[in-house]
Order: structure tokens, then C-alpha cells, then sequence
């Protein structure tokens, strides 16, 4: 169990992040709801401990964990990059397997996730010549490739059309079935919904609710005093 | 399944790959190669020319020595590109990581920061001696033309053009990590390699405190190499700027640390730094590995000079830009510096170009003070400003010997360095640009 607690950053004046609390569990697929500029990057650059937090604290199983010992416990994909982009999709999973020190995996899981991800055509592509929905394809397997037990990816879906976004949401619920914890951040609702267990609403900086979706849309009936079953009604009540 | 690896092996192996995938790097081995081309083939040139006319005499050996003829012209080549290629190449290496993403991937690995960028320093130092076999085939062609060769001054020279080309790398990866852009860094590393010459340019105009600061300059630096001076404060001081630069870069790279944070570190670094440089400042040794001791005394005078212990003051009234205090220092008391330990010069003018001082009384005379006795010259040379010390010592002048350098004439044109370096240099470049970034990458 992972305890985010009391979390801030400031950018100056802007308050990006304000007194952040929520907890992650392990085995589950965690969805980070919240608009444009709500903060969800921001919460994840300050989680991995590549961008210094003004305050707050990170515990595991009740021990604070600090910033330099943060990569035991998470791997941050972030969103929109292409890193070593003259480098082959084939030569950056395996850099990633040894420069992160994965767990010892035979080819054939390696190869389980190339396969799963569709990347077999992509293996002697260039990162940098890669659609962008490709490259995230290929960043899910470099995170899935680290020994981090929690992986933050910062908007999984985007660039992926629907088929992809199906068939990967499905692949990486499998995983999470595996043990690893999944946390990601999805602004889109609907997607959010299909393949998360449970759901951290941000906004402004804020955490306004935390829950499964039931737990959500009760506390959202409550604020709105009107019925709410689906999260994207349960998302406008609380933000 | 490759064997378990470090991972630092494979930071080291990224570097590499992203080091090949560099346009910059390329170019700057395809540049380097006419570069070196153009000063070898004129310095060939000159020193056959001087050479046809039937050999040296006594006196003027110093023209025939292939350090000052040569080598010193055709590693200037490496000069121009330490200050303007190399730092491009570094910039792209640092930078690249941070504008692709890839840091913010790399920082996730609990490696510490001087490991990374020594890594980045490690893979541009392998960059450097790819750039630096251009001289090295002028060299080979030297030999093909029956030149001769002294190791220990090729050496000499090329240990500064390495000491330099680190001082670059580490200024370059400084400003890259702490520029959010590469533009920025280009221009920052730009400013820091113009302010060393106008700092050049001071010292000459100025002299003074400014003439002692620019000793230290990267420019100055090299000068002493090329002239087979090994001193080992300027080593000590180069080698704490590397390291201060690299410090500097490491503390830049971990975003995941608070801005403050960072830059009370650096302000530590660069304190240290400054603290190390002012003492090594006082660290005398040197070393003459010039084949015509262009930097020494002849032995037998700097035996007699170190039996002489009392400190020797000496009052130059002569300007800054004053030639013949250019004259006295080159010829003189550079070397007197080395020769005994305990010397004083204090210049003394009114001007920096001392034009209007010449109708002055005092100005151009030198005065020696050793063991409360004084003697005034006006006399630059070597030879007038042992005489005169060796009268205030008291002291018999050593008996002068034949062991004069010649040098080694060499009346060859650059037979096929036009072709070497103007057309199968690029060539190799160019074809190994293609088959590296197709097959590696």
C-alpha cells in the first residue's frame, strides 16, 4: 500500500499542487481523472521524483519513502516524449530491460509484450520515425520492462484509436492481474471508466474524490442531490 | 538473452549510440580533416622553404624544430575545433536527453549524476581522439617525408589538446544542463570561450594581475604545450575546471531537485573550485619536453642559476604592449622562473603601449636586485640577463659549449596531404557517417 499524503507544488504563484492525499493498493489499475491543467502530470513528475514537491509525503507500507528511493517503488512514463529518437524500438526495449535492471525475464515475456503491444513490425523502426500512438505502444512495454511494482503513465490511451485503446486497456488489466499496479492518468472519462478499479478525481490542484466508481457516484449523488450512475456526471458534480 | 551487464555499461553503450546518431560529430570529423589539412600542407610548405636554403646555422636552430614548424600549426587545427565544433557535440549529448524525454526516463534509475555525465564525458573523450587521428595522419605523413619526430613534444602537445578539449566538454555540459535549450547553451559556452580571449586581450594591454590570469586561459594553455611546456599548476588548474564543470553539469541534470538546492550546490562547487585554483596557483614544478629546450636555459647556466639562493627582484620598466618586454619575457624570464624558484618581476609603466614613455628617463631600463647589490641593463636577451645576474652573484659564468640545437631541416613539399586530408579523409568520414548511422542506429 502506497499513501500519498498532504503533496504541494507551486509554480511561483500557481499552485499546482494543493495538499494532495490518496493511497494506491496494490494489484490494481488506479485511473487519475482531471481536466486540462488540473495538476495530473505534475502529480506524477512529483511521485516518480523528477520534479522536486514543495511538501507532503510518500509512504509504503507506512515508511516514508524519499525522492531518491522513489524509482523501488514507481516508473513514470511520461506523456508526449520520444526518447533516443534516432535509436530502434528493438535496441531501446532491450536498453531499458538492462539499464533499468528488470526482473530476470526469459524472451518469451519479452516477447509476450511485444506481442501483445503489436510491436513486432516496429522493432526496427526508429523511436523517432514512430506515429504517436506507436510510440506510447512502446513506452508501455519500456515501462512494463522495469522492476518498478507501480507504473504512472501519463495519458496511456492518447494517440491510440479505439481497437488499440481496447485491446491494450484489456492487456494492461491483465498485468495489473499479475501483481503490477497500474496508475494512470486518462482524461478520458469514458476510457477511464472501462479499465480502472478505482479512481483519484483531481482538479485545480485538488484532490475532490477518491473511490470505485459506486464510491463515486454516491458521494456525487450527495453534492448533487440528483441520481448519478455513470462517472462522467460524477466527475462534473465533484470538479 | 544478452550476459548480465552493469548499467553502467549500458548508459556508457546509449552514449555511444547517441554519440554515432550526432550530425554534429560527423561534421566536426569531416571538418576537422581540412582543417588540419590546410595548417599542415602550409606549415610543410614554410619549413621546406626555409629548409632549401642549404640547411641551419647555430642561433636560428629554433626555426628548424618541427614543434614550433609543424606541430604547433597543425594541431591549431584541433584548437579551432575544441572552441567551435566540440562544444556543439557536447551540447547535443547533454541536451538531447532532456529535450527528447529520455532524462526524465534515465533519472528514474538510482544512479548518481556524476555517473551519468561521466559517462557523457567519457563517450565525448572517445569523440575527441576519433577527431584528434586527423593531426595524428599528418604525423604518419611526416615520417612518409623522412621528418623527424620527438615523441616526448608530440606527446606534450597532445596531452594539451586533450586537456582542452575536457576543459570544453565540461564547460559545454555545464551550460547545457543548466540551460533549459541548447541554443542557449551554444551561446552561453560562446561567451565563456570569448571572455577567455578578451581576457588575452586585457593581459596584453593591461598586463599586470590580468597577465597572470591569462596564464590559466585555455588559449594560453595550449601555447605552453605547443611550446613543450608542461607546467603543473596550469594542469592542476585545468583539471579542477574540468572537474567543477562536470560537478556542475551532474547537479543540473537531477530535475528531481529543488532549484535552490541546486544552485547552493553549484555555488560550493564553484567555491571549492576557486579555492583549489588560487592554491595550485603557488605549485612550481614544470617541465621542458622540448627537443631544443625552447622553454630552458642552456643545463649548464641552470646549474649555475640554482646555486644562486637569494630571491632576485627584478623591475622591467617596460609597457604592456612594449615589444621588447614581450622579448624579455619569451627569451628570458620564463625561463628564469623555472630555473630559480625565488624570483620577483614587477613591471613598471605610466601607459600600456609606453609610446609616449620613451622620452622618459627611466623608461626601458631593467633593474636586478640580488643580495642588496643592484644592476640596471636595458638588454632583452637571454644571454644580457644571465651576465647581469651572474655579476650580482658574484658568480663565474658556466663556459659555453657546442651542444646547440640545429634542428632538422626537411626540404620536402606536402607530397599527397592534399589528397589525404581534402579528399580521402572526407571520404572515410562521409562512408563511415553512412555505414555507422545505417548499421548501429
Amino acid at each position: 500500500m502506497i499513501q500519498i499524503s498532504h503533496l504541494a507544488k507551486r509554480y511561483g504563484h500557481v499552485t499546482a499542487l494543493g495538499d494532495v492525499s490518496f493511497s494506491i493498493r496494490p494489484g490494481e489499475v488506479l485511473g487519475l481523472i482531471g481536466p486540462n491543467g488540473s495538476g495530473k502530470t505534475t502529480l506524477f513528475e512529483c511521485l516518480a521524483g523528477v520534479l522536486p514537491a514543495d511538501g507532503g509525503v510518500v509512504l509504503r507500507n507506512g515508511q516514508p519513502l524519499p525522492v531518491h528511493d522513489r524509482s523501488s517503488a514507481f516508473f513514470y512514463l511520461p506523456d508526449g516524449i520520444a526518447p533516443w529518437p534516432q535509436q530502434k524500438v528493438r535496441w531501446v526495449l532491450e536498453f531499458a530491460k538492462g539499464f533499468f535492471e528488470g526482473r530476470p525475464r526469459g524472451p518469451a515475456e519479452a516477447g509476450h509484450y511485444v506481442q501483445t503491444f503489436d510491436l513486432e513490425p516496429l522493432l526496427d523502426a526508429r523511436i523517432g520515425e514512430l506515429s504517436k500512438g506507436q510510440r506510447k505502444r512502446v513506452l508501455l512495454v519500456l515501462g512494463l520492462l522495469t522492476p518498478a511494482p507501480v507504473l504512472l503513465a501519463d495519458e496511456p490511451f492518447d494517440g491510440l484509436d479505439l481497437k488499440q485503446t481496447r485491446e491494450i486497456g484489456a492487456a494492461l488489466r491483465s498485468f495489473a492481474r499479475d501483481g503490477r499496479t497500474l496508475f494512470l492518468s486518462i482524461h478520458q472519462i469514458g476510457d477511464a471508466a472501462r479499465f480502472c478499479d478505482r479512481f483519484v478525481l483531481l482538479s485545480g490542484g485538488h484532490v475532490c474524490g477518491e473511490g470505485t466508481l459506486d464510491e463515486i457516484t454516491r458521494r456525487a449523488e450527495t453534492v448533487r442531490h440528483a441520481r448519478t450512475d455513470n462517472l462522467e456526471d460524477a466527475f462534473l458534480a465533484l470538479t | 538473452m544478452r550476459s548480465r551487464r552493469s548499467p553502467f555499461s549500458w548508459l556508457l553503450e546509449k552514449e555511444a549510440r547517441e554519440l554515432f546518431a550526432s550530425r554534429s560529430w560527423w561534421v566536426m570529423l569531416l571538418v576537422i580533416g581540412p582543417l588540419v589539412g590546410v595548417s599542415f600542407i602550409s606549415a610543410v610548405r614554410t619549413y621546406a622553404e626555409a629548409s632549401g636554403l642549404n640547411g641551419t646555422a647555430a642561433g636560428v636552430g629554433e626555426a628548424f624544430s618541427p614543434l614550433v614548424g609543424v606541430w604547433a600549426p597543425t594541431f591549431s587545427a584541433c584548437e579551432i575545433a575544441a572552441a567551435f565544433l566540440l562544444p556543439f557535440v557536447a551540447i547535443r549529448l547533454v541536451s538531447g536527453d532532456r529535450q527528447s524525454g529520455a532524462l526524465k526516463l534515465e533519472l528514474q534509475h538510482p544512479m548518481t549524476a556524476l555517473a551519468r555525465i561521466s559517462a557523457k564525458a567519457l563517450v565525448l573523450l572517445g569523440a575527441w581522439l576519433a577527431a584528434i587521428a586527423a593531426p595524428l595522419l599528418a604525423v604518419v605523413l611526416w615520417r612518409a617525408y623522412g621528418g623527424s619526430l620527438y615523441g616526448p613534444e608530440l606527446w606534450t602537445i597532445l596531452a594539451g589538446h586533450i586537456l582542452n578539449a575536457g576543459l570544453t566538454v565540461a564547460l559545454a555540459a555545464a551550460t547545457a544542463s543548466l540551460a533549459e535549450h541548447p541554443s542557449t547553451a551554444a551561446i552561453l559556452t560562446l561567451t565563456v570561450t570569448v571572455g577567455t580571449w578578451i581576457v588575452n586581450f586585457i593581459a596584453a594591454v593591461q598586463g599586470g594581475v590580468w597577465d597572470r590570469i591569462a596564464a590559466y586561459t585555455p588559449t594560453a594553455m595550449v601555447a605552453q604545450f605547443q611550446h613543450g611546456l608542461v607546467r603543473l599548476d596550469v594542469v592542476l588548474i585545468a583539471l579542477t575546471f574540468v572537474g567543477a564543470g562536470l560537478a556542475i553539469a551532474a547537479t543540473w541534470m537531477r530535475l528531481g531537485v529543488a532549484i535552490r538546492r541546486r544552485a547552493s550546490e553549484s555555488f560550493a562547487v564553484a567555491a571549492l573550485a576557486g579555492a583549489l585554483v588560487t592554491a595550485c596557483t603557488f605549485v612550481t614544478p614544470s617541465w621542458d619536453w622540448s627537443e631544443n629546450r625552447m622553454n630552458s636555459f642552456p643545463e649548464a647556466d641552470e646549474a649555475t642559476l640554482k646555486q644562486i639562493h637569494g630571491p632576485l627582484r627584478i623591475e622591467a620598466h617596460l609597457a604592456p604592449e612594449d615589444p621588447r618586454r614581450a622579448d624579455l619575457e619569451r627569451r628570458a624570464l620564463s625561463k628564469l622562473r623555472r630555473a630559480m624558484p625565488r624570483v620577483q618581476v614587477d613591471y613598471v609603466s605610466a601607459t600600456s603601449i609606453g609610446l609616449f614613455e620613451q622620452t622618459s628617463a627611466h623608461y626601458g631600463e631593467i633593474w636586478y636586485e640580488l643580495n642588496g647589490k643592484r644592476a640596471m641593463t636595458r638588454a632583452t636577451t637571454a644571454d644580457s640577463v644571465l651576465e647581469t645576474i651572474y655579476d650580482l652573484a658574484g658568480v663565474n659564468p658556466p663556459p659555453e659549449t657546442d651542444d646547440v640545437f640545429r634542428g632538422h631541416p626537411l626540404a620536402v613539399p606536402p607530397k599527397g596531404a592534399a589528397a589525404v586530408f581534402y579528399g580521402i579523409w572526407p571520404a572515410l568520414v562521409v562512408a563511415a557517417a553512412f555505414f555507422v548511422r545505417r548499421r548501429s542506429v
